[in-house]
This record gives C-alpha cells, sequence and structure tokens, in this order.
C-alpha cells in the first residue's frame, strides 16, 4: 500500500508540475476527478484498464477515450492515456487524491469531509465552510457525504482534526457520562 | 621353736622323777647313761624335725597368711571401687537427671514459644484473609454496580437513539445541523 502510494504521489507531482506551468491546476485536478470517477463507475472499462493482458496501446487508446468523452484537456487525455499504457490505471483515485493535495497546498485551501445525517443545504454548507474558514484560517472545500446511520447533525473531519456535531456524537458523549457516575 | 625347747627342757626336768620311781622299780624310763643318749637324740630329733617339718609348715603358714591378707587387701580395694564406681555413678545419674531436667524445661519452653508463634501467625493470617475476602468482595461489588451501570445505560441510550430516530423530522434536522454549525466556533 505505501508503495502505491509513492507511486500515486510521483505521477501526481509529475502531472501537478505540468498542469501548473500550463497555468491550469485546478481545471486539471477537476477533469482527472471526473476520469477517475468514470474509471470506478464503470466496471468494463476498469477492467480493460487494469488487465495486464490487455495491449498497454489497447488499455492507453480506451483511457484517452474516456478522456475525450468528457471532454478533458490535452494534458490530461495524455496522462490518463500514459498511466493506463504503463499498467497504473488501479492507481488513479491514489494519483488524483495527491494531485488533489498538491493543488489544494499550492492555492492555500483543505478539505474537510463531512459526514452528515441529511443532505446539507447550499446555506447550511456556506455557513459550515464558513466557520471552519474562520476557525482554521484558510479556504475549505467540504466533501459531503450522505450517511444514513448517522442518527443526526454532521461530523466534518479535517486532516486530524475532528468536530462532531451529530447526536451519535452527543449521545456517545453521554453514554460515557453516565457509565462513569 | 622357743616352745618346742620349752617342752624338750620340760621332759628333760622330768628325767629325775621318771629315774626315781625307775629305782623304786618299775618305772618308765631307767636313768643310766642310755638317757644322756636319749636326751641327745631327742634333741637331735628335734633339730631335724623343726629343720624338715616345723621351717617349712611356717613359711607355708606365712605365705598362706600373707596370700590370705593380700586377697583381705585386694577384697578392700575391690569394694572401695565399688563404691567410688557407684557414688561416680550415682553423681552421673544426678548429672544425666538434671540435663533431662533441663532438656525438659528448655523443650516445654520452646514448645510454648512455638505454639505462640503458631497462634500469632494463624491470626495474622486469618486477618489478611478476611482483609484480602473483605477488598475482592468491595471490587466485585463496585464492579457489579459499574457494570449494572453500563447496561443501564447501554439500554437507555439504545431506547432513546430509536425514539430520536423515530421522532426526527426535516425541521428537526435542521436545527439539529445549524446548532452543530453554531459550535464549530468552539472548536478552536
Amino acid at each position: 500500500m505505501r508503495s502505491h502510494e509513492r507511486t500515486a504521489r510521483r505521477y501526481a507531482k509529475a502531472l501537478y508540475d505540468v498542469a501548473r506551468e500550463a497555468g491550469a491546476t485546478d481545471a486539471v485536478g477537476q477533469e482527472m476527478e471526473q476520469v477517475a470517477a468514470v474509471c470506478a463507475g464503470d466496471a468494463g472499462a476498469h477492467d480493460v484498464l487494469t488487465r495486464p493482458w490487455i495491449k498497454p496501446a489497447d488499455r492507453r487508446g480506451v483511457a484517452v477515450a474516456i478522456a475525450q468523452k468528457i471532454g478533458a484537456r490535452k494534458l490530461v487525455q495524455d496522462f490518463v492515456g500514459l498511466v493506463a499504457e504503463r499498467g497504473r490505471a488501479d492507481h488513479l483515485p491514489e494519483i488524483v487524491g495527491a494531485y488533489r493535495t498538491l493543488v489544494d497546498a499550492e492555492l492555500g485551501r483543505t478539505r474537510a469531509q463531512v459526514r452528515t445525517a441529511v443532505a446539507l443545504t447550499d446555506g447550511e454548507k456556506r455557513q459550515l465552510s464558513g466557520k471552519l474558514e474562520h476557525a482554521l484560517g484558510k479556504r475549505v472545500i467540504l466533501e459531503e457525504q450522505v450517511d444514513a446511520a448517522l442518527l443526526g447533525g454532521f461530523v466534518a473531519q479535517v486532516g486530524s482534526l475532528i468536530f462532531d456535531g451529530s447526536l451519535d456524537g452527543q449521545l456517545a458523549r453521554m453514554r460515557q457520562r453516565l457509565a462513569r457516575g | 621353736m622357743i616352745r618346742v625347747l620349752a617342752i624338750a627342757a620340760l621332759l628333760v626336768g622330768m628325767v629325775p622323777s621318771a629315774a626315781r620311781a625307775a629305782e623304786g622299780g618299775g618305772g618308765l624310763i631307767n636313768l643310766d647313761k642310755s638317757i644322756a643318749i636319749q636326751a641327745i637324740n631327742f634333741l637331735l630329733l628335734l633339730l631335724i624335725l623343726g629343720k624338715l617339718l616345723y621351717r617349712p609348715l611356717l613359711a607355708k603358714m606365712e605365705e598362706r597368711t600373707q596370700a590370705i591378707r593380700k586377697s583381705l587387701d585386694e577384697a578392700q580395694a575391690a569394694r572401695a571401687e565399688a563404691q567410688r564406681e557407684r557414688a561416680e555413678h550415682a553423681a552421673k545419674l544426678e548429672t544425666a537427671y538434671a540435663e533431662a531436667q533441663a532438656i525438659r524445661a528448655t523443650a516445654l519452653k520452646e514448645a510454648a514459644e512455638e505454639q505462640r508463634r503458631l497462634v500469632e501467625g494463624a491470626r495474622a493470617e486469618a486477618g489478611r484473609l478476611v482483609e484480602s475476602a473483605r477488598n475482592e468482595m468491595a471490587q466485585e461489588v463496585t464492579r457489579a454496580r459499574q457494570e449494572l451501570r453500563r447496561e443501564v445505560v447501554d439500554l437507555a441510550i439504545t431506547a432513546a437513539e430509536r425514539l430520536i430516530r423515530k421522532s426526527l423530522r426535516e425541521e428537526d434536522h435542521r436545527r439539529i445541523v445549524q446548532d452543530a454549525i453554531g459550535r464549530v466556533d468552539k472548536v478552536n
């Protein structure tokens, strides 16, 4: 897993360097996320891209076709083609994550994974990101995930910092307090 | 020897009376020259007998006297030795008896001390056991209370979760989210 991440960071750094020269780090990141989402969502495409017995040229062709289909720029097409050709298509999610980290660091922003019981409204998202930005001193991008198992409220995580605003958390704290007596 | 000579002299003294009896006719001894020869013979006989019989007899008697005296002395020595040994044995017996008494007294004292020590040890051990049992019991009670409290809390919280999940409506979710957003300021 470690080598997996190291490899992904190397690819992400290379893409980031080229995208920065082109002045499109953020846009490239968004397109990469779309490509990764398509590859992960389409089992057929995923199989073709990750099977080692399929010719590298064929894998490259499929990857480039996917990128073209979502309207990605030439840089992204070439990059995903290269990744697929070298048999690293299964690294795409990690590459996207590492690239996002690099771009976030460049733009002075961070990402908050927010697990909610019900989907947040736009106003709530703005309020929450505003509060988090105020607390952390940097721009915050919310990555929302609706979790039906959550009783109510939300749990936001930024790096190692966790803010538990859920009813589950309150009940858990109450359980601990009552159990201690 | 003196007595023999005295007897011989008595016999010689009797010779004149015997001779006179012979003159009167019909005596035992004739008083003539033969009387001297008989006296000489008698003396010679006395001398020989004294040499050959009386002296060995005296020597034998003296030897026996010495043997008896020696035996008496030895008997006396043996009796003294026996008395001494008896006294010695009595003294040893007395000493042994005293030692036995001392050993007995020491053993009794040590036994009493050992008994006291054992009783004290047993009391202390019993005290420790009682204390340990009390502590264990107290810990068990505490554990049982905590376990019971945990179970009660689990039941109550689980029931509360079910109730909340059933009763939560959209506006409740919105209010909870708003409350949580309001508390984000307190993160730092």
